[in-house]
């Protein structure tokens, strides 16, 4: 059971990556390579804020929220609007993500860095298995994230639009609506939620470089299998991931961890190339 | 420009397009023997092998449309295979060479199976993952690869039983990567190039010149495979160590960028962009750090900017070089060119019959029990409102659409079950509403695509020009002349196709179906938007089609045109035929005017308005959403 | 046209068309408060893209497009429609994945992001088109294709505009129905809306167009008041082109 409740945090992780993919596609259709850069960024801002500097806490949150805010509205201002087709798209933003990269490392450097919880660091025992308060919090904040936007996505004007911008942008324009200007607010508050974010999984997965490669992965792996432009679909597919990771770590070997989870793609590819909760079908042509 | 400048250019542009690369290939390869250092011709090396990785990379993603970033894993293939053989004792060269392409073959067919067959993101996410994995399975398989600390104690690299020195090495790196760029060259430049081309453009047209999607795109992935085996081979030989860390995202990003850099759809744009990167960022270890940053930005700038990269770059001011030295004039395509003339004759049309068709889409009856039939020799109109049905039969016929009931037979040949690229090769050539033309061809190419299917060239005969080769390559040629002078267009054969006006695009799309000698020629709309001398010149070529043999179908709004051409009007209202006959019958049946025109007989007759509307009960969209337009 | 009077939607010499497609190559005409102009045409002459341009959804090449005066050729769509056009394009497009109710909502979105704002406005919408009113909770992609014609009018209404473009309202739906949407036109004229209606169905535009262009190659062929061209056989050389055009 412990292992499982490390598995599903691991998940979660990578539920929150694509929640944020998930955003961002919704509102442009475009695929955001660096959503887990940004989210390391934030965890390494938390590192700054919480070990360098012992800010209290609810600074770091701010300052996090808005370092990496600002990171994501210039990514669409340079990489992203300027740019016309989804196929570039992918370059620019996959630049976007190895620029970050390349600027943790520097001002970071290569070595993983250890981010404190701010709640209770001591394991707690729960259902059977031991299990730190963190991986509870980061299971509870992406299914709380997803049933917030969710209920969001049916209730708010926004979220209206945003449904509505991802199922035909031409008619929800011609209601009067800025798409593009809704598009970029969308960017920039996925980096704010990224980097909100960062406090809760740096504890996890410590601050290190290599953070947004693995993250930027598993999290477009968890979107393929819940299906491009599902909430749920996020969920479900992040903590299907983790659990196959860590359980194939645990029984197969560290090695076959990454393997599992590519058949697990693969299989679930074969069975639903949309995904388990897909519907939005890309337009190949 | 100045005059002696004009004389070298056009010099430089009298002389064949692969003088400059070979040119280069020798200065290169004698660059040791110039006394350049060890560091230098290092550097050089590994911008080759770079520059091979990246070719491999533009075939799948400049030329098949594919963004597939496992080059890495290829790369890893050829290398361990080298390695591996070495080890065991096998240290010939060619026989790696041989290997390493064949083994980095197999992982780019099996990996690309089940990417390609899902189609749109799932390539680029399994060609990801498997650089991901890659350290997991070289870490699994520790007994023969070293596991994560490499492999080491590789011997050296020999050549016929001979020990290969540096620069013996360095020699057979260059000469291999030369012939690769020629065997790439010569792909891309014959019916195949032309081929990935279409593909990239539109699958649909793809298809409806029968060519196999799916087939293609896995060719143009699994082709590009085989330079990053022999990179790899050729990386172990020099640096007789590898790990898996050589084979991560970094190089993964690196090829990238340099494909982006050098314009991804060009041959000699890998080794532009290869140069750029091997002594850019990559050039000094006081770099290192800024490295990745420097990447980012390329690919960032790269996207931004230089759509079609350097080479694009480098095409367009050559293209202006071109216009002030006056060597090309660029021809000007005018709607009045001399009347089509050409003679065309043996068109062997075969009957087209339609028997029961239903399709319907989520409950929507776009038709029901379509019943209609084209025979050779005379010209079969579709008419009918918005909606109506008409091309989602052409869709249906073409094999774009399953078919829910009903027949389609050529010749009583059933053919509703293929798919549209079969459908195609069993004769069925067709015209788009919106003309559908790839870019950078030239309207000779672009009508040659038409002949993909009907004469088979292997790659490898494309490559070393066999005799085969030569023989479909003067066989398109004839036919291309005589489909062009069917429309008018002989003297625009070199002009860039897809800059053409809409006219002159709609004629061509006529060339390139008929230049497949089709037994059945379905023409979407080819009049709408063309004004009445293009008009005219469309009904020649079309009324020629015709006397020759052909099965023409028209799906047609320009009532006047189809009444003009048409032996046979078939009127569809509603996803149902509601009129057959000829052209004299049909002008004057009060249905057929109800339902096309809004109108009933007796408004026409002057009478007074009130009748009630008459309107079709089927959603715009079906006909809307078809893949023809696409 | 015979209307005096200031125009509320002018379009003058208008050029539009898709990348190097010129589809309408000259075209003016003018749509005033409380009249319906159709603008008829068959498949191909240019009107849809004539409504994008206007619109903006299509670039607007040359010539002028005017609001009460002032041009809008320049502007951004989502301006366009704040500023008072409304736009119903061709085959219902209203968001299927929505309810009726988000759907009007989103209609209001330009002038309040607050539901309770925007109750009343919606309340309206429901007086006109009650049947959209039962099924407000309903997703809009499980109405029929007339209730979706009907609520793609109402939000169209919800932007409060000055000037409603129609494309093809009649396309795709039953006699009755077409009946219903036509009699909702006429409803709407008296409240002072211009409106712009493109129809390939002529009889059914003509019961309730005040004014007639009849578009051929991108260009007006035919223009004057409805009841001046009732004279059939003109329309019908227009449509099948067996009349020379009157040029550009």
């Amino acid at each position: 059971m412990t292992l499982v409740w490390s598995g599903l945090a691991l998940g979660a992780v990578y539920a929150l990556v694509a929640i944020g993919y998930n955003l961002v596609y919704l509102s442009s259709h475009t695929f955001n390579f660096a959503q887990a850069q940004l989210m390391m960024v934030g965890t390494f801002v938390a590192y700054t804020g919480l070990v360098v500097l012992r800010l209290p806490v609810v600074v770091v949150a701010i300052l996090a929220i808005v370092v990496v805010a600002l990171a994501a509205a210039i990514e669409e201002r340079v990489a992203v609007r300027p740019v016309p087709d989804h196929q570039t798209q992918l370059v620019t933003t996959l630049g976007v993500a190895t620029v970050l990269n390349g600027l943790t490392q520097l001002i970071w450097g290569g070595q993983p860095l250890t981010v404190p919880f701010f709640g209770s660091e001591d394991l707690v025992s729960l259902l059977g298995g031991r299990v730190y308060p963190v991986e509870l919090v980061l299971i509870g904040l992406a299914v709380l994230l997803v049933v917030v936007l969710a209920w969001l996505a049916n209730r708010s004007m926004l979220g209206i639009a945003l449904i509505g911008m991802a199922e035909d942008r031409d008619a929800t324009q011609l209601l009067g609506i800025d798409v593009r200007k809704i598009a970029f607010w969308v960017f920039a508050a996925s980096g704010a939620l990224a980097g909100a974010l960062g406090l809760f999984v740096g504890p996890k997965t410590y601050a290190v470089a290599t953070l947004g490669a693995a993250l930027a992965l598993k999290g477009f792996v968890a979107l393929a299998i819940g299906g491009f432009g599902s909430l749920p679909g996020a969920l479900v597919g992040g903590l299907a991931v983790g659990l196959v990771e860590s359980l194939a770590a645990r029984y197969l070997g560290a090695e076959f961890s990454n393997l599992a989870v590519f058949v697990l793609l693969l299989v679930v590819l074969m069975t639903r190339p949309t995904g388990l909760f897909g519907r939005l079908r890309e337009r190949v042509v | 420009m100045g005059a002696p400048l004009v004389g070298l250019w056009r010099g430089v542009r009298a002389l064949p397009s692969w003088a400059l690369p070979l040119a280069l290939a020798v200065v290169v390869l004698l660059l040791p023997f110039a006394g350049l250092g060890f560091s230098a011709t290092r550097q050089i090396q590994l911008a080759l092998i770079l520059a091979l990785l990246v070719s491999g990379l533009n075939l799948s993603l400049g030329y098949a449309g594919e963004l597939a970033l496992g080059q890495p894993a290829m790369y890893a293939a050829g290398a361990y295979t080298a390695g591996i053989m070495s080890v065991a004792g096998t240290t010939d060269v060619l026989v790696q060479l041989v290997a390493g392409g064949v083994v980095a073959l197999v992982v780019g067919l099996v990996t690309g199976v089940p990417g390609l067959r899902l189609g749109s993101w799932s390539l680029a996410m399994t060609s990801f993952f498997l650089v991901l994995v890659l350290p997991d399975v070289i870490a699994i398989l520790e007994p023969i690869t070293g596991g994560r600390n490499g492999l080491s104690g590789i011997p050296g690299p020999t050549l016929l039983g001979q020990v290969l020195d540096d620069t013996g090495l360095y020699i057979l790196l260059v000469v291999v990567a030369a012939l690769w760029f020629a065997f790439m060259r010569n792909i891309v430049v014959s019916r195949h190039g032309v081929a990935f081309r279409v593909l990239k453009q539109s699958p649909v047209l793809a298809s409806s010149v029968g060519i196999s999607v799916f087939r293609m795109k896995l060719v143009g992935y699994a082709l590009g495979a085989i330079p990053a085996g022999l990179a790899g081979v050729l990386f172990a030989n020099l640096d007789l160590y590898i790990a898996p860390e050589a084979f991560g995202f970094t190089i993964a990003t690196t090829v990238l960028a340099a494909s982006i850099l050098g314009g991804t759809a060009s041959v000699y744009g890998a080794l532009v962009g290869a140069a750029v990167m091997q002594f850019g960022p990559n050039q000094s270890s006081a770099f290192q750090e800024y490295a990745l940053v420097f990447y980012g930005v390329f690919l960032v700038v790269g996207g931004v900017l230089l759509s079609g990269g350097l080479s694009g770059l480098a095409r367009r001011a050559a293209a202006r070089l071109d216009r002030s030295a006056d060597i090309r004039p660029a021809p000007v395509p005018r709607g009045d060119g001399p009347s089509p003339d050409g003679e065309l004759s043996g068109l062997a049309g075969a009957s087209l019959e339609v028997v029961g068709l239903e399709k319907s889409f989520g409950g929507n009856r776009a038709l029901h029990g379509v019943d209609f039939a084209a025979t050779p020799g005379r010209v079969t109109a579709l008419i009918g409102p918005n909606g109506s049905g008409k091309t989602t039969m052409l869709n249906m016929i073409c094999g774009f659409y399953s078919t829910d009931a009903g027949t389609i037979t050529l010749d009583g040949e059933a053919v509703q079950h293929l798919p549209s690229y079969r459908v195609a090769r069993a004769g069925v050539a067709r015209t788009f509403q919106t003309p559908n033309i790839p870019g950078g061809l030239t309207v000779e190419q672009a009508v040659a695509a038409g002949r993909y299917s009907t004469e088979h060239v292997s790659m490898v005969g494309s490559v070393v020009h066999s005799r085969r080769f030569r023989h479909v390559r003067r066989a398109d040629a004839t036919e291309v002349a005589r489909a062009l002078a069917v429309v008018g267009m002989e003297h625009l054969a070199d002009a860039e196709a897809a800059a053409l006006p809409l006219g002159m695009r709609r004629q061509l799309e006529v060339a390139r179906a008929l230049v497949a000698r089709p037994r059945v020629l379905l023409l979407d709309e080819a009049a709408s938007g063309l004004d009445e001398a293009e008009v005219a010149r469309l009904a020649l070529a079309i009324r020629r089609i015709r006397d020759a043999g052909g099965t023409v179908v028209l799906v047609e709004h320009n009532f006047r045109l189809v009444l003009e051409l048409a032996d046979q009007i078939v009127v569809l209202a509603q996803g149902a035929v509601i009129g057959a006959g000829p052209p004299e019958v049909i002008e004057h049946e009060p249905r057929v005017l109800a339902e096309y025109l809004g109108v009933t007989p007796e408004d026409v007759a002057g009478s007074a308005l009130g009748a009630a509307a008459v309107v079709v009960e089927e959603p715009v969209n079906s006909d809307n959403r078809t893949g023809g337009t696409s | 046209m015979t209307e005096p009077g200031r125009a509320a939607l002018a379009v003058r010499d208008l050029a539009t068309g898709y990348g190097d497609l010129r589809v309408v190559r000259n075209v003016s005409f003018e749509v005033h408060p409380g009249r319906v102009t159709a603008l008829l045409g068959r498949n191909g002459a240019g009107k849809t893209s004539t409504l994008r341009a206007v619109a903006g959804l299509n670039p607007v090449s040359a010539g002028t497009v005017q609001l009460d005066g002032a041009d809008i050729s320049k502007l951004a769509t989502h301006r366009r429609i704040r500023l008072g056009i409304a736009f119903v394009q061709e085959g219902k497009r209203v968001l299927h994945r929505q309810t009726v109710e988000q759907n009007l909502l989103l209609g209001g979105f330009g002038h309040s992001r607050r539901r309770s704002a925007l109750a009343s406005s919606v309340d309206e919408i429901y007086e006109l088109f009650p049947m959209l009113a039962d099924r407000r909770g309903l997703l809009a992609g499980a109405l029929s294709g007339g209730q979706q014609q009907m609520l793609a009018i109402g939000t169209a209404l919800m932007t409060r505009p000055r000037v409603l473009l129609l494309d093809e309202p009649s396309g795709g739906l039953a006699p009755v129905v077409v009946a219903e949407v036509l009699d909702r036109i006429t409803e709407l004229k008296t409240t002072g809306l211009a409106i712009l209606l493109v129809e390939q169905a002529v009889e059914a535009a003509l019961r309730v167009a005040d004014d007639v262009a009849v578009l051929e190659s991108g260009r007006v062929a035919l223009a004057g008041s409805a009841p001046d061209l009732d004279d059939l056989e003109l329309l019908r050389g227009a449509y099948f082109g067996t009349t020379p055009s009157t040029g550009p």
